[in-house]
């Protein structure tokens, strides 16, 4: 008669000691494969199981060549550096929490059981119970948001919310750009007593402000900022709209300026150094109509930038 | 209220002379009619009068105390003549609190001798919605309390009371009970009209045990179809310029929908569809047409955050002066609030307009005076303004100033009004109003004189204030400040 | 030798007489276009405030010009910030109200009565004729008269300045562009001369400045860069001492009397530069004094090398304060300019302005036609002349071009600075072709070959006075200032143009350019940049212009028709106009960008809470509403007429701000459809469905088209037929248009239940059980 309660203590240990082994199971496969969790179908409902204890962030990506996922490529490394960084915690806290990369061709029926059809995703899954399962009581998995873009350090500092204890993510020093970097100092520092009469003479910082003036004015920063490709796939290099441009444009715009600036350079510097009358009438009159001409292309460009635009010029 | 009493005090002195004042006359019918309309109501009575006595001209007429405060304006005219016969200043009749006019006639009446006389009254805040809210596209009841009984000094031989409503919906009446003057039923609905009566013999109803004993109050409720457009503030500034030979008019208007209250919230969805199948409700005012006065300029209609771009103007010709005596065309000013205005909203706006002055002034070459004349109120159809304020500002300098409004303002005072440029400032007469309806739209006429010497005030002010700037300058220029006079900057 | 003749026996000083009295009328009738050009706003529409930020300038103004100044000064506004109130007095820049206020008591003691709104209006054209005059003298300094009246010209005309002062944009830059411009002609005026009038006349302009606009901290930087390459480029002279200490000096102790500013200049990164600079010409200075004394190689060297180290000292003092937090880092806006993607991740309130969107090349060329490649060759003509003030024009317009090339509004400053340069160039190829000698024939013979041999110079000389050029030299010198560069190195005139026709040619086409910009800048001016955002026109079928009047309808009614005390919540563009306008308390107003910087955590909360409000559904949105007494919820809708800045558009910005705070409350994504969409119609996501702002602008959009198909004309989507329904709040008024939507948030059920299921049992319906009242309790 007094098998039933040992039958149910039994039990009990028993269903412990599955999550444990469950558990342990996870911890093998992070410490495997550095701190990340390669999941198929079995383990994902393993990491993912209603019972769990521990918390998840779940990797789903794409990174096979024939997939063509791009970003998926693009994210992969900072999520594994994320990954890295989270095993260095100490053991007791570490198996709180476990990052998983699952992807498509190893486990599809996972992105169509989650109604997937865009990767990179990355699930947190709180913990279903024990102390750290939340007060809300949604165990609905949170969706991490791109609009921070793919680097490391947002993840990390998005993640650190969901995770026991943040996340120590330091970003990795690039000794390689300081190394360029430096380099390029002390040779500078070496050439510039070669090079001063360059740095010396105005002219070259004409040069350079005539070119910063020119390039900023073509809308270099916006097509920086926001950027832009250098023209749409469709060869097509004028980008519709008002506030809008293509890389080309700013190249263009900045050759017409530059065009434009010259003409009248050389109407009032370089044709009065003229000395036979013939050649400098002849230098006017060539630079006013350069002049006129880029002009009225310029104009003719902006009307198609600014429809409604009503004045033109021959063009 | 007590200044009330007072004058009740003081006035029952008078109780004695009004005692014998019954036996001089009698009514030998009188018909009173009733037309409803909004915030004013028209009461028209007719007094078919007989005198008992030979050379009795001093005949009385009695209000009741709540009639006298609703009253506003009130004339008395004998049957198919204009001239308004003059009324003595109102009496209180403390003893039968009613309130007494002595109308004179134009020449004593001789025994048996009988003369019609009509009283035009127009009564303010008589109605008041009932119920008093509703909803959005519900329609507008009013309610009109009133005595049944004329009240006279006089005995009445036969007296008839007409409520005449503008739509015959009228959703109840009273009918009063136990009445010994009648022996038919006394009250007979005909259409949009309420009879009461007709009553026979009644004696001198204006006396305290008569409104104890037979006085009854009558209510008709019924339906008003147009909104209850209420001004209640009005005003108004008009400023004469001999410079611009200009006429500025400009009334500050503070506009309240005093129709009953709107029930829950105001939907657009159901006021487009309603002016779309132009089912227009009858408690919303939406817009309202003004008659300004002709051949005005630059017309503008702002409110506190500028202009109000909803409203339109057809402009009539200026008419000279000479015939303006009979000028029956106006400019139509079509005035549409920023919102429509439902029950109990308010709205403010400011309305303002040039006239050439030779449209409203004349100089009289004899006594060398200028007269102008300022309407006291642009009228709005219907509406009632509660507090009149009109500033007449006349150009700077201007002396020996007389005025003549065409009825006594509740106050009247000069003050001095400093506008543009001015130097010693502008004298300016303000006259307050109460309760103005359409039938006080007279005009204030102002006599003043002009020296020349005060048209020339402003421009020599103003050429001597450039002068001085100038030479100032030209000082400057040949003042030398540099503390080292060596050195060229 | 002469290409056109010149009357010569006219005296030169008839010449300078007849020329300031031209130059005063061109003046004059620049300053009158410049009026005239900002005046089509008043025309077209009427005199009114335009847009937002102006509506809460004017509103100070008219405390101001009310109440007086002192009482402006200690103004606390309980009516913004709902509950918080805020301290007018130390928030805001004071100078531009001032200046009006001034305007407006002299005004009123000439017995000219204006109205406020009228000084307000037309303070900003105004102003810009006074821009125009700093312009010239600024520019005059930089070459002479002639290019100083062309500045005038352009900048009088400029859209890329037109766009920030019409009449009714009442804002800050109406003034500060002018101080901007008069402060650096000052500065540059004391380099010159040394003279510590001028030093002292630059520091009071600084003041005001600093005191009208917080693009201040523009000079606070370019004088001390300017300074700093001076002594780069080893032209450290007494004058540029004097000139930037009396400067600094007076300007940083009297910019400091503003409240606002308070002790920034000596503890914030945008002012240490100044610092830094004033410390260093002190250094210098001594260095110099040495120098002067002793005379030994080596002591120089060593001096050299304890002036650097001294400066690096310096430097390294300054980042180690900053690191210490003595000296507080750069505040985000500044930040945001260097590193460009630093705003959208921090700090999306400022992310979210349109008008800190960068540049695209049109609108460079909208706002400033040709002038964007007259002013490289401007800076080069600068270039050639490498003056001291002609370095500053050269940064400024490195500077400047950055800058109007990271944010749209910066246009603004740049503009000044290539109307300069511009100017100096056209005013140049001007000279170059009006000038009337020609080179002489016989010498450019054998001048024909090559290097401009120093003999053909002498031949020139002794052959000028025979030419009689010599006669007309000194006029014509007298007429156009400097003369050009050529002359100064070698003698007399060895270029020049020959021929008539040539100069005709030029000429002729330099004056179609300037008529063609003088067009374009109408076009722009009328049809970009003046129409007041209050005010909307559309035009009727018969082409008669149409005035959409919706803002001010609704807010008039709310002004007419409701409580004095009632608190309206709306998105925090239409804080200042609500209380402009309808003159009632708001939650948030459009101060929340303008200093992000200074806001209380309180007020960096609260927008964030109205944005949750606004994106969360009903029963989360309704505590909230009560928590902070609301009244009323004003929401813009443009969905019927297709007004396309309505809140629906600017939604996510709510969602995004709110999720800043809330982060596993509000997520972005949810408000997308699964494909990333962002729809409004019948696959909108749900939260985007549920969230109140949704809900209040599709109230009963769809019954007004009776059936037919509902058409979102913004974002031209189809809506559902079935309009969302509200629980816990009223329609209480819309406007003519839809454009404005009120809705009045309904007191708690008196019964208690929550008003979803009081709604639910008036329409006689079951209470679902599916959404029990605790749990709804729980979430309140």
């Amino acid at each position: 008669m007094l098998l039933p309660w040992l039958a149910l203590l039994c039990l009990s240990l028993h269903v412990l000691a599955a999550k444990d082994s469950a558990r342990e199971q996870l911890v093998q496969l992070a410490s495997k494969n550095n701190g990340v969790v390669r999941l198929d179908e079995k383990t994902y409902d393993l990491l993912t199981s209603p019972d769990r204890d521990w918390s998840a962030a779940v990797h789903l990506t794409a990174l096979d060549k024939r997939r063509r996922c791009n970003p998926c490529r693009e994210f992969d490394p900072s999520w594994n550096a994320v990954a890295k960084a989270w095993s260095t915690v100490p053991r007791s806290e570490r198996d709180n929490h476990f990052f998983a990369t699952l992807d498509f061709d190893e486990a599809p029926t996972v992105f169509q059981k989650l109604g997937l059809a865009s990767a990179p995703v990355v699930y947190v899954y709180p913990a279903a119970e024990g102390p750290r399962r939340p007060a809300s009581g949604k165990l609905a998995p949170y969706k991490y948001d791109f609009s921070h873009g793919f680097d490391a350090e947002p993840l990390a500092s998005e993640l650190s919310r969901h995770t026991p204890v943040p996340i120590p993510y330091k970003a990795p020093v690039d000794w390689a750009k300081w190394g360029t970097f430096a380099v390029i100092l002390v040779s500078g520092i070496i050439t510039l007593r070669f090079i001063s009469p360059v740095l010396q003479s105005r002219w070259t910082w004409a040069i350079g402000t005539i070119l910063t003036s020119l390039v900023m004015q073509s809308g270099y920063m916006f097509t920086r900022i926001r950027g832009m490709p250098y023209t749409a796939g469709n060869g097509q290099w004028i980008a519709p709209g008002f506030q809008n441009q293509y890389g080309q444009e700013t190249q263009v715009v900045a050759m017409i300026y530059g065009l434009l600036a010259i003409s009248f350079l050389m109407l009032t510097v370089v044709a009065p150094l003229q000395k036979s009358p013939q050649r400098q009438r002849m230098q006017i009159y060539l630079w006013t109509a350069v002049n006129l001409i880029i002009f009225s292309v310029l104009v003719s460009l902006f009307r198609t930038k600014n429809r409604g635009y009503p004045f033109k010029l021959f063009l | 209220m007590i200044l009330r009493c007072q004058l009740a005090f003081f006035v029952s002195l008078f109780a004695a002379n009004l005692a014998w004042a019954g036996h001089s006359f009698e009514n030998t019918a009188i018909v009173r009619t009733v037309e409803l309309g909004g915030a004013s109501v028209h009461v028209t009575t007719a007094f078919a009068v007989k005198a008992l006595e030979p050379k009795s001209s001093v005949y009385t007429i009695a209000l009741s105390k709540n009639e006298h405060q609703k009253t506003s304006w009130l004339e008395v005219r004998q049957k198919g003549q204009q001239a308004v016969l003059p009324l003595q200043p109102v009496l209180l009749d403390a003893a039968n609190d009613a309130y007494i006019y002595k109308v004179e006639f134009s020449k004593p009446l001789a025994m048996n001798e009988s003369v019609n006389l009509i009283l035009d009254t127009v009564q303010t805040h008589a109605t008041f919605p009932w119920p008093e809210q509703a909803g959005q596209t519900d329609d507008q009841a009013l309610k009109y309390e009133t005595d049944l009984y004329v009240l006279s000094p006089y005995k009445t031989a036969v007296q008839r009371t007409k409520v005449r409503a503008l739509s015959p919906r009228i959703l109840s009446y009273t009918t009063p009970e136990g009445i010994e003057f009648t022996t038919e039923n006394p009250v007979t609905k005909s259409g949009a009209t309420v009879t009461y009566g007709p009553y026979h013999n009644i004696p001198e109803s204006s006396s305290a045990e008569f409104v104890t004993k037979h006085q009854k109050h009558v209510t008709v409720h019924y339906n008003h179809d147009f909104p209850l457009a209420e001004i209640t503030t009005l005003k108004r500034a008009a400023e004469i310029s001999h410079w611009g030979a200009n006429l500025n008019i400009q009334d500050e208007i503070v506009l309240h929908n005093a129709g009953p209250t709107l029930k829950g919230h105001f939907s657009r969805l159901q006021f487009q569809s309603s002016t779309f199948y132009n089912r227009a409700s009858p408690t919303v005012l939406n817009w309202f047409t003004l008659h300004l006065p002709a051949g005005i300029k630059n017309v503008y209609y702002y409110d506190q955050i500028g202009n109000v771009s909803t409203s339109r103007l057809r402009a009539a010709p200026s008419v000279p002066k000479s015939l303006s005596g009979n000028s029956n065309q106006y400019s139509i000013m079509e005035v549409r609030p920023r919102y429509p205005l439902l029950g109990g909203w308010n709205y403010t706006f400011t309305l303002g307009w040039d006239a050439p002055l030779s449209d409203s002034t004349s100089f009289d070459s004899k006594t060398g005076k200028y007269i102008v004349g300022v309407p006291v109120m642009t009228v709005m159809p219907d509406a009632v303004v509660d507090d009149a304020e009109v500033k007449i500002i006349l150009p700077e300098g201007a002396t020996d100033i007389e005025f003549f409004p065409p009825f006594p303002a509740k106050n009247n005072t000069i003050s001095t009004h400093i506008s543009y440029l001015d130097t010693v400032g502008r004298p300016a007469l303000t006259f307050h109003y109460e309760h103005l309806t359409d039938k006080h739209n007279g005009i204030i006429y102002v006599t003043y004189k002009v020296p020349f010497s005060a048209h020339l005030r402003k421009p020599l002010a103003v050429a001597t204030g450039l002068i001085g700037l100038f030479v100032l300058s030209m000082g400057w220029r040949r003042v030398d400040v540099r503390l080292d006079t060596k050195q060229k900057l | 030798m002469l290409a056109y003749s010149l009357p010569s026996d006219i005296s030169p000083s008839t010449y300078v007489n007849a020329a300031s009295l031209v130059r005063i009328v061109a003046l004059g009738l620049i300053s009158a276009a410049a009026i005239s050009s900002r005046l089509f706003a008043v025309i077209n529409f009427e005199s009114i405030i335009h847009e937002f930020d102006p509506w809460f300038n004017y509103r100070a103004t008219k405390v101001l010009a009310s109440e007086g100044f002192y009482e402006f000064w200690n103004w606390f506004d309980p009516t913004a910030w709902y509950p918080l109130g805020r301290v007018v007095g130390g928030t805001i820049y004071p100078g531009l109200m001032a200046t009006s206020g001034v305007i407006y008591n002299l005004l009123h003691a000439l017995n000219l009565p204006v109205d406020i709104r009228n000084i307000c209006v037309l303070l900003a054209p105004g102003f810009s004729a006074l821009t125009a005059w700093a312009t010239y003298m600024f520019t005059k300094e930089m070459k002479d008269e002639s290019a100083g009246l062309l500045a005038a010209a352009f900048i009088g005309i400029v859209p890329g300045y037109i766009s920030r002062s019409v009449a009714g944009s009442y804002d800050n830059e109406a003034i500060a562009i002018f101080l901007l411009m008069f402060t650096f002609f000052a500065w540059i005026k004391a380099l010159k001369t040394g003279s510590a009038l001028f030093g002292t006349v630059a520091a009071l302009f600084y003041f005001y400045m600093v005191a009208a606009w917080g693009g201040y901290a523009f000079i606070t930087n370019m004088i001390p860069l300017h300074a700093f390459v001076l002594l780069l480029m080893g032209r450290y002279t007494s004058r540029l001492y004097v000139a930037y200490c009396s400067w600094y000096a007076i300007g940083t102790l009297s910019s400091m009397q503003v409240p606002f500013v308070g002790f920034q200049p000596v503890r914030t990164s945008e002012h240490m530069a100044a610092l830094g600079i004033f410390g260093l010409l002190q250094i210098v200075a001594f260095a110099q004094l040495i120098r002067s004394h002793v005379s030994s190689k080596q002591f120089q060297d060593l001096l050299f090398v304890s002036v650097i180290s001294a400066a690096g000292l310096g430097m390294a003092a300054m980042v180690l304060l900053t690191y210490k937090g003595w000296i507080a880092p750069w505040t985000g806006r500044f930040y945001s300019l260097w590193d460009t993607g630093y705003a959208k991740k921090y700090i999306p309130i400022i992310a979210s302005v349109s008008e800190h969107q960068p540049t695209a090349w049109p609108s460079f060329f909208m706002d400033l036609h040709m002038l964007t490649f007259l002013f490289p060759f401007g800076v080069l003509a600068l270039f050639r002349q490498l003056r001291d003030e002609h370095v500053f024009v050269i940064i400024y317009a490195v500077m400047g071009t950055y800058f109007a090339g990271v944010m749209v509004r910066l246009m603004l400053t740049l503009t000044p600075c290539v109307c300069v340069a511009s100017a100096v160039g056209l005013s140049q190829l001007i000279d170059t072709f009006v000038d009337p000698r020609e080179p002489d024939v016989e010498q450019e013979k054998e001048g024909g070959d090559a290097a401009p041999s120093k003999q053909a110079a002498k031949k020139e000389k002794n052959a000028a006075p025979i030419t009689g050029v010599g006669a007309i030299d000194d006029i014509v010198s007298t007429l156009s200032g400097a003369s050009s560069p050529e002359k100064d190195k070698s003698g007399k005139t060895k270029a020049g143009i020959f021929g008539l026709d040539t100069r005709m040619v030029v000429l002729f086409n330099t004056a179609a350019m300037l008529l063609f910009f003088v067009l374009h800048c109408t076009w722009v001016t009328s049809n970009a940049y003046s129409s007041p955002s209050v005010v909307l026109a559309s035009t009727n079928p018969d082409g008669s212009q149409h005035i959409i009047d919706d803002f001010r309808e609704a807010y008039y009614w709310l002004r007419m028709n409701t409580k004095e005390d009632a608190v309206v919540m709306s998105w925090w563009d239409y804080g200042y106009q609500i209380a402009g306008m309808a003159d009632r308390v708001t939650l948030v107003d459009n101060n929340t960008w303008n200093n992000s910087t200074r806001l209380t955590a309180g007020c960096a909360a609260h927008i964030a809470t109205v944005g949750k409000a606004m994106s969360s559904p009903e029963e989360i949105a309704y505590p909230i509403l009560r928590k902070h007494d609301v009244n009323y919820v004003l929401v813009i809708f443009g969905g019927l007429i297709g007004y396309s800045g309505d809140d629906i558009n600017k939604f996510l910005w709510m969602v995004r701000i709110a999720q800043g705070v809330w982060p596993d409350e509000i997520q972005e994504p949810n408000y997308f459809t699964p494909q990333g969409e962002y729809r409004v119609d019948d696959q909108a996501s749900k939260a985007m469905r549920e969230s109140l702002m949704y809900k209040m602008s599709y109230y009963r959009f769809a019954e007004l088209f009776g059936g037919g198909q509902v058409m979102d004309r913004v974002r031209q989507q189809q809506l559902p037929k079935q309009s969302p329904t509200l629980d816990y709040l009223d329609e209480a008024f819309t406007s003519e248009n839809w454009i404005v939507r009120i809705y009045q948030v309904k007191k708690e059920d008196s019964l208690g239940r929550d008003l979803k299921s009081a709604n639910g049992f008036a329409q006689g319906k079951k209470r679902k059980r599916s959404k029990p009242p605790v749990k709804r309790r729980a979430l309140a």
